[in-house]
């Protein structure tokens, strides 16, 4: 194309791009009108939780609880907002279990969906991902399913709560337990635990040091990266070595395979303890009879004297027709403690709703909740035991349902 | 240092978990070795295998173990039309073309079965699974034995199908020469059809030895597919006796790492064989395709 012949085309199609030109900036102009408009119709809150990957057992449940809580605000007519109810619409993308997913997903949630405020993921891994985006963008996030001391570690929090339990007093639970409920074991103990920040925390650190001052011999301590699939030489080791205590902490998929093969091992543990992985129905539903026996830590039982808590499990059970989850509970909390802080604040202020949040004093479905200077709240724990597909409580003896297996079938 | 008996169990353990693998990575390596064909979506196939023993066994009570030839059929009819559908139209488009095709149906089987059998972890609960067999002070687990037993007979299995019957022949001819196979009349299109459901259906029976022996989620695949690459390349590439030595080579390695070094460092062993393998000894142990 000559210069002339490209200054005749441009000359012939001007008028056309003089056209376009005002219906562009009209386009671009209204799409930012609407922006503002549609956030007031609504109240965006966002989570990134894990639907697929390993830990998706744990974000189904999740899923459920923060529905759960927004369905029910809706059915009142929402939250209100300068004066008006607004409807609270809840945005859930899925993380694949992967913190680089919940980072990539929460700016999203905030940039692209708009969200107002953010509930968490699950495991310090995946909360921590998305919490540190909030925190950056000044955003409020409310999280359980984040063990407290994992939390703190990470830095001094502004915008983001926590609620679930306290390392410290998961550690110590085995102990109590066998003090407690007097169980004769020759007090030897092996750990394994993977080498994710609860996994070190907890089975790297608290247990080996409350086993000794609970006078117990830790004959092994042996660390593994998350994903792994084998572990005959951990098992053989600790058979060899004895130990009638055996305490795990692993996600589900590895909790599977450990628990198949200490007993393809032929080994037998008095008192077998699986914190993390075997808290989901779906471990037992892989194990089926050898599931039996498992202990794991619990802060939710549907029999806790806390408001509302016997009907979410009846309600979770109706609706899916699967067993309970305590995962249902502190989710469903937090989702409720976001929403009683947006609509204590009135405002869609990120800073208003983050000071409501910090003055939350309140029971839940998982007891009382008030945030302490770190911005967490303990839950309570008490001792789980997997019987024939159910987890009554073992421990402690005020709250049992249930009467401890043991030694391990 | 670890007891005497410690270490036996670990070494037997450890060759017999290694035939396993092996038997996982048995359908990489033919497809391999006849298609050129690096299928990265195998570890989807082990997994589709793991979800057809299970579900053979809660639909209709048969023991997947009794069921294995009808989950190979299964999974072997899955992998007709991905080959025909798939990578037919692919050939003489070079090997990205049809290696990256795999990639994305490996995704896309992933999340096929998030959506069909939810991200749950699953097992394959079988009280033979879960019992040792103990001779004095060696113990090793009972399917570890019945999982080498099946490895080894269906090793063994192909490698005689691939040396000594007239297809094996024609799949050697195809495998080496395909365009003088095709001359000499040779149908490769179907010994490469063939080829790729035998993958497939071997990917199927030893995945279902995964979820007896292990667990599985739909995304478990991939941590196998690395396994089994570092297999087939110990073994030599298309190698199927190969791969048997592979894999046995690999589980004693591993459970030396693990013994000595933690259960956790065993990927680490089988990774740093692999390339230690491919740059001293690429051909693999046994140096040729069968």
């Amino acid at each position: 194309m000559t210069t002339t012949s490209l200054h005749e085309w441009l000359s012939k199609r001007a008028p056309l791009a003089r056209r376009l030109v005002p219906i562009a900036l009209l386009s671009l102009a209204a799409a930012f009108a609407t922006a503002p408009a549609r956030a007031a119709d609504e109240i965006i809150i966002g989570a990134s939780i894990p639907l697929s990957g390993p830990l998706a057992g744990f974000g189904s449940f999740q899923k459920w609880g923060y529905r759960r809580a927004v369905d029910e605000v809706n059915k009142a007519g929402g939250i209100a907002i300068g004066g008006k109810k607004t409807p609270v619409r809840l945005v859930l993308r899925d993380d694949k279990t992967d913190p680089n997913a919940t980072a990539a997903n929460t700016e999203s949630l905030l940039s692209r969906d708009k969200a107002v405020a953010l509930l968490g993921s699950c495991t310090p891994a995946l909360v921590n991902a998305g919490a540190l985006v909030a925190e950056r963008k000044k955003i409020p996030l409310v999280t359980a399913c984040n063990p407290l001391e994992a939390f703190k570690s990470v830095r001094k929090w502004t915008y983001v709560w926590d609620l679930f339990f306290h390392e410290p007093e998961l550690a110590a639970l085995p102990f109590k337990a066998l003090r407690d409920l007097k169980l004769e074991t020759n007090k030897k103990v092996a750990i394994f635990h993977d080498n994710g920040p609860d996994g070190q925390v907890v089975g790297g650190t608290l247990w080996p040091n409350m086993a000794k001052d609970a006078g117990y011999d830790v004959v092994q301590n042996a660390s593994f990266p998350i994903d792994n699939t084998q572990f005959t030489s951990i098992v053989a080791e600790a058979k060899a070595k004895g130990a009638d205590i055996v305490l795990i902490d692993a996600i589900t998929p590895q909790a599977v395979s450990i628990r198949k093969q200490i007993a393809s091992a032929g080994y037998k543990p008095k008192l077998l303890v699986i914190e993390k992985g075997a808290e989901p129905v779906q471990f037992a539903g892989a194990l089926g009879k050898l599931a039996d026996g498992v202990v794991v830590g619990g802060y939710w039982d549907p029999s806790f004297p806390y408001p509302g808590a016997r009907q979410l499990a009846t309600a979770f059970e109706s609706e899916t027709k699967l067993t309970s989850s305590q995962h249902i509970a502190d989710s469903y909390a937090a989702a409720q403690i976001l929403l009683d802080a947006i609509a204590t604040a009135g405002s869609l202020d990120p800073e208003k709703i983050n000071t409501a949040i910090s003055s939350t004093d309140k029971t839940y479905v998982v007891g009382p909740i008030k945030f302490d200077e770190n911005h967490t709240a303990k839950l309570p724990l008490v001792m789980l035991q997997w019987q024939s597909g159910k987890t009554p409580i073992v421990w402690p003896a005020d709250r049992a349902n249930g009467k401890i297996l043991f030694p391990v079938p | 240092m670890p007891a005497l008996d410690v270490i036996l169990n670990a070494l037997i353990s450890g060759v017999l978990l290694g035939g396993m693998l092996a038997l996982t990575a048995l359908g990489l390596s033919i497809i391999l070795g006849v298609l050129r064909l690096v299928n990265l979506a195998h570890g989807e196939f082990l997994v589709a295998g793991a979800y057809a023993g299970l579900f053979l066994l809660q639909w209709t009570g048969i023991d997947p173990l009794a069921g294995l030839a009808l989950i190979g059929l299964v999974l072997a009819l899955i992998g007709y039309p991905i080959h025909r559908f798939l990578l037919v139209p692919l050939a003489g488009k070079g090997p990205e073309a049809s290696m990256m095709t795999m990639f994305g149906l490996s995704i896309i089987l992933q999340n096929l079965f998030v959506l069909l059998f939810s991200a749950d972890t699953r097992a394959i609960d079988r009280s033979y699974a879960n019992v040792p067999l103990e001779f004095g002070p060696i113990s090793v687990p009972q399917i570890f034995v019945m999982g080498f037993v099946i490895s080894v007979v269906l090793i063994v299995a192909v490698h005689l199908l691939i040396a000594r019957s007239r297809f094996g022949r024609d799949l050697r001819a195809s495998a080496d020469q395909p365009q003088a196979a095709a001359i000499i009349g040779i149908n490769v299109s179907r010994v490469h059809a063939f080829t790729f459901c035998l993958g497939a259906a071997c990917a199927g029976i030893g995945g279902t030895l995964i979820g007896i022996a292990l667990s599985f989620t739909p995304t478990s695949g991939a941590s196998y597919l690395l396994t089994d690459f570092a297999v087939i390349v110990l073994g030599g590439l298309g190698n199927v006796l190969g791969t048997l030595v592979g894999g046995i080579v690999l589980g004693v390695l591993q459970s030396i790492g693990g013994l000595t070094l933690g259960d956790g460092y065993r990927d680490l062993v089988g990774l740093v064989l692999f390339l230690a393998m491919l740059s001293v000894r690429p051909q693999g142990f046994l140096g040729h395709r069968a």
